[in-house]
């Protein structure tokens, strides 16, 4: 129940009582908050301490909640040596490839069906379909192609299957964008003579800049998080960090200092993209179904 | 070891990787790695140094007509020619990138190219490569159960014309027995052996000889206190101990039961208790009453051991065991070696936690006398290799008495002792105060170990198995989850073909003997 | 590009030009291989058969048959099921508790929704490191509260390891609904709300026959995404039991990544793969239809 209603329901007479009943709806929400708060922040807590404690503090019964000596220094080095950081750089350099590529290609794809709706309604589903299926089912025939092309476990192989299937984000995303620029300031640029792709590039573009960017950081965002595509399709050349990830964790290993250290390395970046981009989150995460 | 070797998969992309490649690593090529520096940096520099100097004082000159020489003088007229080879990921491949290849390097002008390859891998890659026409390796790291399937699929060369003409034949003889019954497949050698993987039982050895334990133990059990040879006994002691220490954190055993390897201890007490893979008809017998009773006790043994030890693997047992809190562990070679604190202090072992119990621990082959042989390497020659008698010469040159010797006392060595040369290297004897008893513990383990089940298909039979394990471990009825496993094992044969995977089990149980089944 | 200023003459010449790329893309990477893998599925392809024979309907029909399939396909649609339904309720708590006027709520929004944005596998990993039965917190916490140690092992106990991985889920995709309904929610012109409680509608009536039908067309369609997500789901559950103890937790990505990837049973694969995106195609059309209808509305 919100405040608004509690504050419409309430008559008028019962003023002293609905302040009463005003600071109990308040301090019931702040408790549901603080809880929420507490439950969704523990585990970034959790493992920010490991990335600070030595294999013998993080493996000790009771579990120590605070290290005695805060030092990433050691499991930094460790993730230096095992090759954690160069998975890193490769996860950077696929994922940056993969989504520029993308958003190029994307965007051209996308203003043609803004503008001119080629193809149809279907061939715009057609495109946004690919997003849904199954990555392990989409993996598969891949994995079938890339071992005739010879393609598995290089950077041309992972970032052209990123950038394939970041497509049906990006054009679909770009779709509405470019649908928000009226078509007036592209026609009278072109009375000027530009060419289609100048009228794109200095006109369209810059007018919808901000859903391009917005769309851009979400299209990294879900290229830095893929794991099973590249945990088919890597081997010794590009690994990535999510792959690397795995080798820390099993039968044979159980390394989470290291562990620790590359997950914390590896979202900082993305939990600062996402405060930046805050605004457009909801509208990112269901297609722009919801604005 | 290999299992925990492999496991470093996690491991030490080397210091080498980390400096070679602060360049970002935008597709390496392989003519990189290939001219990866053999003298790294930093500390690494200087254990290189000293285990190449260790080399350089022991294998100069070779033995004239020994294996090595003889491979070397082979090698030779390859000089300038690259082999490609693949070795699993991390630490085991410090061996080659440190020391093997550079040395081999610099007998011979051939120029070894290490690939790394984390340990699943290095089936897959090998037989993808042969299917897609090959080419890409030379030399072939490989798990011995998986030699059916490469031989049958034509990925590896025969290699009995080579050891005819190459080998000196006495050295057929010092490989122990046991792994030199592993080599052939069809009556074709197909591989050379090069580590001796097999199951240590450590124990505590102050534990057992505290004057307090032995007399309550005598009054609880009426027997002394001593080193368990049967699963029960092993099952008394445990539970004593863990009674006695759990308000410590202590506990009197402790086995890895996470998913993933867990079927190599019940390969183990299975056998020991009698039990047989397959019926006359090749059905599956793993659910038989002595493979039930092995699972239930596997699953009761599970109450005296650490809390949450369904979810412990390698790393786990090892982190309580050298922290002093583990009354007994089974597991692979190299950590008798790092109990004592040798080679902990090399860059490379920096993962691995100081050891509390040097000095204190003690060696024997696991309860019921048999210990499993447990996964292991071989290497083999690349059917597609355009340099086969250069490849075979390097493997020959590795696992020759003279430099196999010494690359089981690199200090990160991951490969065990496995020739009669390495058992008897007065030596490694001396590399800490009871390095002999470790030795012969390790030739007993290889003289009366249970080689894992190698036939083709190996690695699904033991995935079916260790999902039937970790299943009971969780409370399915052991009987039940067994049943299902055997199905699974029955499809699995059907699959491949009943007929031939009966020829293929009878050929191993032949050729493995009482290595198969005690 | 062959995009010059000629293509005034007929403003929609090029059009075709520029979803080329796109759709070249598509087809060579995504639809090409999906064919090819139609043909492989009617053959015997395997590590030891390289070359693969004709033999019809055989791994279809094999699929249909294969207990641990069925096994996975149920364990599937128990996560879809139970982390949806625990999601959107929560989710939309949440979301009720937050709209509205509420100090400081610019600063508790975004640090609500992180969860969403982390990669799964990492989540995964780090929930493991919580459930640890000796060196996580999560047993430890629960021993404080009950007094004496607590020796769970949450992920390889069958009685604890689901919800393990429905808490996990959970944490990771709660604010997704919370966000996509407090969109929602803000959406709702607040006079239809007020004309309701003038009426003397109680807070229950308020909700059930105002705030819900109006922000139902939000909510199906975050509750399809979801569905369609949870049905792919695989990095958390690899990360916290790679589908044990046996095959308890073993979902349909799971399983078809481990008959592929490590036993390459390449046609038994393709068959399988085949037979999921034709379950999840008749989903993707009820969501199409969704968002058309969603897309006209907003229009």
């Amino acid at each position: 129940m919100t405040t608004r209603a509690v504050e419409s329901i309430a008559p008028a007479a019962t003023r002293p009582r609905r302040g009463r009943h005003k600071a109990r709806a308040y301090a019931w929400r702040y408790a549901l908050i603080a809880a929420a708060l507490i439950f969704f922040s523990f585990p970034a807590f959790w493992i920010t301490t490991i990335a600070f404690k030595s294999s013998s503090e993080y493996f000790r019964n009771p579990p120590v909640w605070i290290p005695a000596n805060p030092n990433i220094a050691q499991n930094l080095e460790k993730v230096i040596r095992t090759g954690g950081l160069t998975a890193i750089g490769n996860s950077l350099i696929v994922t940056v490839s993969a989504t520029a590529i993308a958003l190029v290609v994307g965007t051209l794809a996308a203003y043609s069906l803004a503008r001119f709706n080629t193809g149809g309604n279907n061939f715009a589903f057609w495109i946004l379909s690919q997003r849904f299926l199954p990555p392990v089912s989409v993996v598969f025939p891949v994995f079938l192609l890339f071992r005739v092309l010879r393609w598995v476990d290089t950077f041309h192989g992972l970032i052209i299957l990123y950038a394939t299937f970041s497509l049906p984000f990006v054009v679909w995303m770009m779709r509405s964008y470019i649908r928000e620029v009226p078509v007036e300031v592209e026609e009278s640029a072109q009375v000027d003579g530009a060419s289609r792709l100048r009228t794109i590039v200095s006109i369209t573009l810059p007018l919808a800049s901000p859903g391009l960017i917005a769309t851009g950081i979400f299209t990294f965002i879900f290229n830095w998080n893929e794991f099973l595509f590249a945990l088919v399709l890597s081997r010794t050349n590009v690994i990535t960090y999510p792959v690397k990830l795995t080798s820390y964790f099993g039968p044979e290993s159980a390394f989470w200092g290291e562990a620790a250290t590359v997950s914390l390395i590896a979202t900082l970046p993305v939990v600062i993209a996402t405060l930046l981009m805050q605004r457009y989150l909801a509208t990112g995460l269901t297609l722009g179904a919801v604005k | 070891m290999n299992a925990p070797k492999r496991i470093f998969a996690l491991s030490i992309a080397s210091a080498i990787i980390a400096t070679a490649c602060a360049v970002p690593p935008a597709a390496p090529p392989p003519a990189a790695e290939a001219t990866r520096p053999a003298d790294p940096v930093g500390k690494i520099e200087g254990q290189a140094e000293q285990v190449a100097a260790a080399a350089v004082m022991t294998a100069m000159p070779p033995k004239p007509g020994g294996s090595a020489a003889r491979a070397i003088e082979l090698a030779k007229k390859y000089a300038g020619v690259t082999l490609n080879v693949t070795w699993e990921a991390g630490l085991q491949s410090q061996d080659p990138l440190l020391f093997s290849a550079p040395e081999f390097e610099r007998l011979t002008g051939v120029k070894i190219n290490v690939i790394e390859t984390p340990f699943t891998e290095l089936f897959s890659k090998a037989v993808a490569d042969h299917q897609a026409g090959g080419g890409a390796y030379d030399v072939l790291n490989f798990a011995p159960t998986w030699l059916a399937d490469l031989a049958d699929g034509g990925v590896l060369e025969p290699l009995d014309a080579y050891i005819e003409q190459h080998m000196d034949k006495n050295d057929l003889s010092d490989l122990h027995s046991t792994y030199a019954k592993y080599q052939q497949w069809k009556g074709k050698t197909f591989g050379l052996w090069d580590d001796g993987d097999v199951f240590v039982m450590y124990y505590r050895r102050d534990w057992f000889e505290d004057a307090k334990n032995k007399e309550d133990f005598k009054a609880k059990y009426n027997r002394d206190l001593a080193p368990p040879k049967t699963w029960q006994e092993w099952d008394e002691v445990c539970s004593f101990f863990t009674e006695r220490g759990k308000a410590n954190n202590e506990y009197g055993c402790a086995i890895q039961r996470t998913a993933g390897n867990t079927y190599l201890w019940f390969y183990e007490q299975f056998r020991s208790n009698g039990g047989r893979f397959f019926d006359a008809d090749m059905k599956a017998a793993i659910n038989s009453d002595i493979g039930v009773k092995t699972l239930t006790d596997m699953v009761n043994a599970n109450k005296h051991m650490p809390p949450g030890i369904e979810k412990w693997g390698f790393v786990e047992v090892l982190q309580a065991w050298m922290d002093g809190k583990l009354g007994m562990i089974i597991t692979w070679p190299p950590i008798g070696r790092w109990s004592e604190g040798y080679g902990l202090e090399s860059k490379q072992l920096e993962w691995v936690p100081k050891t509390k119990v040097a000095g204190k621990v003690g060696y024997a082959v696991s309860p019921g006398g048999h210990s499993e042989l447990a996964v292991g390497f071989m290497l083999g020659v690349s059917s597609n290799s355009k340099n086969k008698e250069a490849a075979y010469a390097f493997i020959q040159w590795l696992t020759s008495p003279e430099i196999s010797g010494q690359r089981v006392k690199i200090p990160f060595a991951l490969r065990d002792p496995y020739r009669m040369s390495h058992f008897n290297d007065p030596e490694y004897a001396k590399l800490w105060p009871n390095a002999a008893e470790y030795l012969k513990v390790l030739q007993e383990g290889a003289a009366t170990g249970l080689a894992d089940l190698g036939i083709p298909g190996a690695r699904e039979y033991e995935e079916a198995l260790d999902r039937a394990i970790t299943a009971a471990y969780a409370g399915t009825d052991p009987k039940a989850a067994l049943d299902k496993a055997a199905e699974e094992w029955n499809a699995i044969t059907e699959r491949i073909g009943v007929e031939s995977q009966k020829a293929a089990y009878e050929d191993w149980q032949k050729r493995l003997g009482a290595n198969a089944y005690p | 590009m062959t995009l010059r200023p000629h293509a005034r003459k007929g403003r929609h010449s090029g059009k075709y030009a520029l979803v080329a790329p796109a759709t070249m893309m598509i087809l060579c990477i995504a639809l090409f291989p999906l064919l090819y893998s139609v043909v492989v599925s009617f053959q015997n392809i395997d590590v030891r058969t390289p070359v693969g024979t004709f033999v019809g309907l055989k791994n279809y029909f094999d699929v249909l048959r294969d207990a641990r399939f069925w096994n996975a396909l149920g364990n599937t649609a128990l996560i879809m099921t139970v982390c949806v339904t625990a999601e959107l309720v929560l989710g939309f708590i949440l979301a009720q508790t937050l709209i509205g006027p509420l100090p400081g709520k610019r600063f508790i929004t975004p640090l609500l929704i992180l969860p969403v944005v982390i990669a799964p596998l990492i989540v995964g990993y780090t929930w493991r490191m919580l459930w640890d039965t000796q060196y996580g917190p999560i047993s430890q916490v629960l021993g404080w509260i009950a007094g004496r140690p607590v020796e769970i092992v949450w992920l390889a106990n069958p009685a604890t390891v689901w919800p393990a991985i429905f808490i996990t889920e959970i944490w990771q995709w709660t604010p997704f609904m919370f966000l996509v309904l407090l969109a929602g929610l803000a959406a709702i012109n607040p006079e239809y709300r007020e004309a309701a409680e003038i009426d003397g509608a109680s807070s229950w009536q308020v909700l059930r026959f105002v705030t819900l039908p109006l922000v139902w067309p939000v909510m199906a369609v975050a509750i399809l995404f979801r569905a369609l997500d949870a049905f792919k789901v695989f990095d958390i559950v690899f990360a916290l039991t790679n589908g044990g103890p046996g095959t308890m937790t073993e979902t349909v990505s799971l399983y078809a990544y481990s008959v592929g990837f490590r036993n390459f049973r390449i046609s038994y694969m393709a068959a399988l793969t085949l037979i999921l995106i034709a379950i999840v195609s008749v989903a993707i059309t009820v969501l199409w239809r969704r968002m058309s209808a969603n897309q006209e509305r907003m229009a």
